[in-house]
């Protein structure tokens, strides 16, 4: 996965959910990011959705928000979604990756409820995540002028 | 509202709670086994005791599945908070647990209150343990001892930086400090209180000797407080030797650094890091982490389900992996011995290396300040740190045998003769690749020693 050719890196914001604290993933998603060429703005574990749409503010040329939740709770900690969009914030595509819900026995409703709210993708192994990237930069309108 | 010595609760849950004495004549008064009586006659037979780990959003539920693991006859059962309320935000447990208590990852206890609390210690024949992951679990403590609840894991190293991004040490150790305060004083009053201290820390690649060193400045706190009752955890890395080492150094360290009034039980994570998402594979690791308690001469193992890779486990899974637990913990296996010189090397060094990471620190004048200052300098780290208030520098390996040593120990205050021996045993391993995607390939091998394996299948 060579990054497309341009004269900034491509920027994008990870974090994990409000309530969990599960940092491995993160860690390596971040290294796995930065080691092919990506500006990654990493808020770490615990960081509540509002942080990232804050971090957006502050870093409007990422490209996505790369959400990780593994310890059940996504749904509860990403409710909050609609009513920050209805307010113009995070507009950018919400990527969601973990273990979305609690339970060994995981139904697809789960997933269901997750779009609903407003997650644009849900990735289940790493090694999806870097051609979603590529297609959703591939996607992109011409980048906006910022500053 | 209620007044705890030396402890300070919310006025909120305060509010809720009884009086302090009226807690203490209720603990003092209660019938049946301690957490302590079941952990000393562990030690008496040589069998580990056996702990599974279990917490449902639910009253009724959790009420019910408390009920069915003990028809698997664990020693003690666990409840095991949700991470709402491990991060005090109680009034998000109590709306999820209005709106669909399916949906919490554990029992909210401060929502569901001290009466429902002291419901599920009365509805099994073991005594119960809170568990949970609170960097300030002062409300949850009190809550707790309120609902007759005398184990209680947690400490102001391994609750914090597992567990949170931004609490500082200063602040969790301070709030841990009042925990232990009030233990002392239960003690006083007759009332032991069992302190679990998570040697487990974010629980991947671990190199014992910053598990070890971890819980033994947290235990060496505890007991300047007056708690008389510390059991030591330790997550088992999976190369026998080396965890069976551990666990002996676990009660080697306690007699040296550790005022003898204390009592010390060891006790076995079984493995803490990515399982394996096939069911054999998982219930074999789950057998081998019993036999490892059994001969480190854990007194208590907490156990893992076959379901661990997928998700909170069902009653079902639980309760087999209590079973296999306890299998593995007996007499079956007792035709495995290990090579003792091997075993009498692993202890050796694991010693000297906590020796040389706590020794600066138990010199200082202020322990808790000295431990704050030692995770600022990296003199102490822990690898994958949740939090930022560790450096998280150091870089764990697998050796070829499968046992965890540092590839870099970062500023961690080794001697020559310590760094030298890892990089020995480091050497056979595939060379550390520079840093990029190589390096990150190397890393998620090693996370993924058992993770990865697949049965073997007749084609
Ligand atoms: C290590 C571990 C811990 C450590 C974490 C240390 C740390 N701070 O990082 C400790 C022991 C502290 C811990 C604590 C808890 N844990 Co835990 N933990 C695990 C364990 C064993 C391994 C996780 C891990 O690091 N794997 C290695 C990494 C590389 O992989 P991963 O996290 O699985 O992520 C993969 C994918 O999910 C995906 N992915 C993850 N994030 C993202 C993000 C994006 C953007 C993308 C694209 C992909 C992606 O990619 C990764 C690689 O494939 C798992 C079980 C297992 N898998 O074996 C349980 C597990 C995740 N924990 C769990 C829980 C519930 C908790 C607790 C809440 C305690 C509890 N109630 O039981 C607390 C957390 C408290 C909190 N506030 O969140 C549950 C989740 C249950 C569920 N969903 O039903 C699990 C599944 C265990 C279980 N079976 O009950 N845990």
């Amino acid at each position: 996965m060579t990054p497309l050719p341009t004269d900034q890196p491509r920027t994008v914001i990870l974090g994990v959910a409000a309530s969990d604290a599960h940092a491995v993933a993160n860690q390596l998603i971040c290294r796995l990011l930065r080691a092919h060429g990506f500006h990654v703005v990493n808020l770490g574990v615990c960081t509540p959705l509002h942080e990232f749409a804050d971090a957006l503010d502050a870093e409007p040329a990422a490209e996505a928000i790369l959400i990780g939740s593994v310890n059940g709770h996504a749904y509860a900690d990403l409710r909050d979604l609609p009513e920050l969009r209805r307010q113009g914030r995070l507009d950018r595509p919400v990527v969601l990756g973990g273990n979305l819900s609690v339970g060994a026995h995981k139904r697809s409703a789960d997933l269901d409820r997750l779009t609903a709210l407003g997650v644009d993708h849900i990735v289940t192994g790493l090694s999806e995540l870097l051609p979603l990237l590529d297609t959703l930069h591939a996607a992109r309108q011409p980048a906006p002028q910022h500053g | 509202m209620a007044e705890f010595p030396g402890l300070e609760v919310s006025a909120a849950v305060a509010a809720r709670l009884p009086d302090w004495d009226d807690i203490v004549a209720y603990l003092r008064n209660r019938p049946g086994d301690t957490v302590p009586d079941v952990l000393r006659a562990a030690d008496r037979s040589g069998v580990p005791a056996i702990q599974p780990r279990c917490g449902v959003g639910g009253h009724a539920e959790m009420l019910a599945l408390l009920r069915e693991l003990a028809l698997s006859a664990p020693s003690v059962l666990s409840v095991t908070i949700d991470s709402y309320t491990r991060l005090r935000q109680f009034d998000v447990a109590a709306r999820v647990l209005a709106e669909e208590p399916a949906r919490l990852n554990g029992y909210p206890l401060v929502a569901h209150g001290w009466q429902r609390g002291r419901e599920l210690a009365d509805a099994v024949p073991v005594p119960l343990e809170v568990r949970h992951g609170s960097p300030d679990g002062r409300d949850l403590f009190a809550t707790a001892l309120a609902a007759g609840i005398t184990s209680f894991e947690g400490g102001g190293i391994g609750y914090n930086l597992p567990y949170c991004k931004d609490v500082p040490l200063d602040v969790s150790l301070r709030s841990w400090q009042q925990v232990d305060a009030a233990c002392g004083a239960l003690a006083d009053a007759g009332v032991l209180v069992d302190r679990e201290l998570f040697g487990t820390l974010t629980a991947v690649l671990v190199p014992p000797s910053i598990s070890l060193a971890v819980t033994l400045l947290e235990a060496v706190a505890a007991a300047r407080e007056g708690v008389r009752c510390i059991s030591i955890s330790y997550p088992q890395g999976g190369e026998i030797h080396q965890d069976v080492a551990a666990l002996r150094a676990v009660r080697t360290l306690a007699a040296r650094y550790l005022d003898p009034r204390v009592e010390v039980f060891p006790v076995l994570h079984q493995f803490m890091g990515a399982f394996p998402a096939d069911p054999a594979w998982a219930s074999g690791l789950i057998l081998h982490g019993a036999l490892t308690a059994r001969l480190g001469g854990a007194s208590k193992v907490v156990n893992k389900t076959e379901q661990e890779a997928r998700g909170l486990p069902d009653a079902d899974a639980n309760g087999k992996g209590i079973r296999l637990t306890a299998v593995g913990a007996s007499s079956m296996f007792d035709f495995v011995e290990l090579d003792a010189d091997r075993v009498a090397e692993e202890l050796h060094w694991i010693e000297e290396e906590v020796a040389e990471l706590v020794e600066p620190v138990l010199a200082e004048e202020d322990l808790l300040a000295a431990i704050g200052a030692a995770f600022r300098t990296g003199r102490l780290d822990v690898p994958f740190s949740a939090s930022v208030h560790a450096r998280n520098q150091v870089i764990p390996r697998r050796d070829p045998g499968g046992a965890i040593r540092y590839a870099d120990h970062s500023a961690l205050p080794f001697s020559g003769a310590t760094r030298r021996r890892h990089a020995a045993l480091l050497a056979g391993s595939a060379p550390a690749p520079r840093p990029g995607p190589g390096e990150i390939t190397a890393v998620i091998r090693d996370i993924s020693y058992f993770a990865d394996r697949t049965p073997a299948r007749t084609p």
